[in-house]
């Protein structure tokens, strides 16, 4: 067991170079590797990170809008459904008032048209009871209405001569409407009745075809007639009750007697 | 029976006898630069490791672990030093299983090298890490009484570690050898194997040594007596 020194000087280069080389390629290149990684694993856990943080926020966010979205299409369905009633009970109000205006206006024309009806049936009635009622005088006593009105108009005059003596004052004019013209025998008549109750009182005689059948005597301001009005009244009131049963369906017994 | 390999002349260059002493250990040298290059010359932070740089890592890793542990900081220069002593110890007691080769660590040679490098390194680290006037005072503590003691225990601790790591790797070749000449089968092997660890554990021994040495001698003042310097 001897020491070399030379062996011993030789070694402890060696050693100085090996840890020189082990330095620049081993520890080196591996511990700054290490960091390098160990930086590298830091950077990216800090990036991973970040982007979790990111994607935590994104996702808030997109449950926030998803929540808002589903809100306000709640909003959009019940504001839609409240339109649609609100639009449906217009129309329904609108298609309701216009039925209604439609029964009103038809149920006028009805009215309108018994109303027509009615008159042009009490007309032809008039006309008819009065023809009758002519044929019927001169058939059974050879004598017209408007004959058989002047001789009734003589006996009525005479209880109130004096009165209409007093409505002619200073007239001295009479008029005698008739709706048609009198035939001249009774024109004489009545003019004679007048003579002798109004004396001095001339008669003139007129035709109004508007007015009723019968006569009418203006002398001054008093006026008196004796016409079909009150009959062909009574006639249309009767007319009336049976059109208005007939519309009904039924016939009042009591009123039907007339 | 050759015992050191200091005595082999493997060749002569210029009047200079190189013995196998220094080429085995061009050779571990060699093996550990050749490694090391061969698995850190592509390096990149963004390319997974493979395994062969894992487990370069590794060791380096464990090495540095072990220092830490010791010195209780990170000082990089103390990793080179004391992991380069390991791997170089470790990587030639390994080498003793190779027939014929003869380990650098079984030379007293080798080992009285690096017990002097870290004689030396004790100093130096020291002076680097504290100045000259912290390094020597540390021979006069706790008194002035204990310096030729504490120099003297310098000295020693370099002649422990040499004759400690030679008489290890040494004792381990020649009882290999005497039981090669009794029983020249199986029980070599097995002397071989457990050679192999008490040449780790020897590896490992010189290197913690080394940094406890260098660890002491670099030790961070007592911040209480430093203020009692000041006011002094």
């Amino acid at each position: 067991m001897s020491i070399d020194w030379v062996t011993v000087i030789a070694q402890i280069a060696n050693f100085l170079v090996l840890v020189w080389l082990l330095k620049r390629f081993l520890y080196r290149p591996i511990l700054d590797g290490i960091d390098a990684r160990e930086a590298e694993i830091a950077r990216r856990m800090a990036e991973a990170g970040e982007a979790e943080k990111k994607a935590q926020t994104a996702e808030a966010e997109f449950h926030q809008q998803k929540k808002q979205l589903l809100s306000d299409q709640d909003a959009l369905v019940q504001q839609a459904l409240r339109e649609s009633e609100d639009q449906r009970d217009s129309l329904l109000a609108e298609a309701r008032a216009k039925l209604e205006q439609e029964q009103r206006d038809w149920h006028k024309h009805l009215e309108r048209e018994r109303q027509k009806f009615t008159a042009q049936l009490q007309r032809a009635g008039e006309e008819t009871l009065l023809e009758l009622t002519r044929k019927a005088l001169r058939d059974l006593a050879d004598e017209s209405l408007e004959e058989a009105i002047v001789r009734q108009v003589g006996v009525r005059l005479h209880p109130i001569a004096q009165e209409l003596s007093d409505a002619a004052g200073d007239s001295k004019e009479a008029i005698a409407t008739t709706h048609d013209a009198l035939s001249e025998p009774a024109q004489a008549l009545l003019r004679a009745d007048v003579n002798k109750l109004l004396p001095g009182i001339n008669l003139r005689f007129e035709t109004d075809p508007e007015q009723a059948h019968g006569l009418v005597l203006r002398v001054g301001g008093a006026q008196v007639a004796w016409t079909v009005d009150s009959y062909t009244e009574e006639f249309d009131a009767l007319l009336s009750e049976r059109i208005a049963a007939g519309v009904s369906g039924r016939v009042q017994p009591g009123t039907a007697k007339g | 029976m050759q015992l050191t390999p200091d005595d082999i002349v493997v060749f002569t260059l210029a009047g200079l006898e190189f013995n196998a002493t220094i080429v085995n250990t061009w050779i571990v040298m060699a093996l550990l630069v050749g490694i090391s290059m061969l698995i850190t010359r592509n390096l990149r932070p963004d390319v997974p490791p493979n395994r062969w740089r894992t487990a370069l890592e590794t060791i380096v890793k464990l090495i540095q672990g072990q220092i830490e542990e010791v010195t209780r900081n990170s000082a990089r220069h103390v990793m080179y030093f004391a992991g380069t002593l390991f791997l170089f110890i470790a990587l030639s007691n390994l080498m003793l299983v190779i027939p014929g080769f003869s380990p650098p660590t079984s030379s007293l040679s080798t080992t009285a090298a690096l017990a002097l490098s870290v004689l030396a390194a004790v100093p130096v680290f020291g002076i680097a890490s504290g100045g000259v006037r912290h390094y020597l005072k540390t021979f006069i503590e706790p008194s002035i009484i204990m310096l030729p003691f504490n120099i003297i225990g310098e000295f020693s601790r370099g002649i422990s570690l040499a004759i400690r790591l030679y008489g290890n790797v040494m004792s381990g070749a020649v009882i290999a050898a005497i039981l090669l000449t009794v029983a020249p089968f199986f029980f070599p092997v097995v002397m071989d194997i457990l050679g192999l660890l008490t040449g780790m554990i020897q590896a490992y021994i010189f290197a913690i040594l080394a940094t406890v040495y260098i660890s002491s001698a670099t030790a961070e003042p007592d911040p209480s007596v430093l203020k009692k310097e000041d006011k002094s």
